[in-house]
């Protein structure tokens, strides 16, 4: 793939990864993690950290960043009215108020489904993304057949994503570019009037954030 | 002890930016997990700031992909290679470790 568009500056896409391929052979592997094991023991052995932290420090990092940022505002906006009417009217500091930024001077503009209206989020030119919020972008948001056809026919699009929309709900694409970078902000799930904050988050999927999907009562 | 990511850590940018895919870290290695918790874990107990540990990342990137310019063909190190070398030579720079403690003394 690659950076089909330059336009505007390096933060416009998401960051480019080199690295996602592993090119090590077994032999350097082997060397490699023999090289982190002595120095883990050596650490742990100066009593300056323990396996256990490790462990937890990694899980943490695997599962608390990227997608879920995106999911903690939107479960926030559900559950606190007037955040939710922070976040749509500037959703920038909003969302940083949750801690989340590393936005380089984009302006995030979150957009709320409602039973008559449904957002759905693409980049026409190429790949801008909110990646703070949301990770990098799935493959096929780059695509050019996502990028051009959410534009003609979105109803059709969201068919193929699996989500069938009533004749009467309006759709609204919003087309995202170096300065502005949009999230949908789903609709809260019926059913889930019980649920915490913490339980909420786990039903929020980039999809729906996307505006591809909804948001289920249930984790798939 | 419930552990918050450290934004600086998560939302590095440019060059150093955390190897992802669709938001996810990526490990190919269970030595490369152990290497990016270690640095972490280290840095959030406060024994180095963020950004000197950052710093010596970007500089390490920096001279693998000069060094790979230079010749392609031949195999360069990876991110979380990158990120080991810097891991040890800011244990040194605080006195954390001593350079003959290092299990890589003998390769640089």
């Amino acid at each position: 793939m690659g950076n089909e568009h330059s336009h505007g500056s390096s933060a416009h896409s998401a960051p480019p990864n080199p690295y996602l391929e592993k090119h090590t052979t077994p032999e350097q592997t082997e060397a490699l993690e023999k090289r982190v094991r002595t120095l883990e023991s050596l650490l742990i052995k100066k009593g300056l950290v323990s396996a256990e932290t490790l462990d937890k420090m990694v899980e943490t990092y695997e599962n608390d960043i990227g997608p879920l940022n995106g999911a903690k505002v939107v479960a926030r906006a559900w559950v606190d009215p007037a955040y939710k009417e922070r976040l749509l009217k500037d959703a920038t500091p909003a969302i940083a108020e949750l801690g989340f930024s590393g936005l380089q001077g984009e302006h995030m503009v979150v957009v709320e489904n409602t039973p008559s209206v449904h957002n759905l989020v693409v980049c026409t030119l190429c790949s801008c993304y909110p990646w703070p919020v949301l990770g990098l972008p799935p493959a096929w948001f780059k695509e050019a057949a996502y990028r051009s056809r959410s534009v003609v026919d979105p109803r059709g699009v969201l068919h193929d994503f699996g989500l069938t929309l009533d004749e009467s709900v309006a759709i609204k694409v919003w087309d995202s570019s170096a300065e502005i970078r949009y999230m949908v902000l789903p609709e809260r799930p019926a059913g889930t009037e019980g649920m915490s904050e913490e339980e909420l988050v786990a039903l929020v999927t980039r999809d729906a954030m996307l505006g591809v999907t909804k948001a289920e009562s249930r984790v798939a | 002890m419930k552990l918050t990511p450290n934004r600086n850590i998560s939302n590095i940018e440019g060059d150093a930016v955390l190897p992802r895919k669709n938001g996810e870290l990526v490990f190919h290695d269970a030595w490369e997990r152990r290497a990016f918790a270690l640095a972490v874990a280290l840095c959030e107990q406060g024994h180095y700031q963020w950004d000197e540990f950052r710093d010596h990342l970007i500089a390490e990137i920096d001279a693998a992909d000069k060094a790979k310019a230079q010749s392609p063909d031949t195999s360069f190190p990876g991110y979380y290679e990158n990120w080991l070398a810097s891991f040890e030579k800011v244990l040194i720079e605080k006195g954390i470790c001593t350079l003959d403690q290092l299990p890589s003394k003998t390769t640089e």
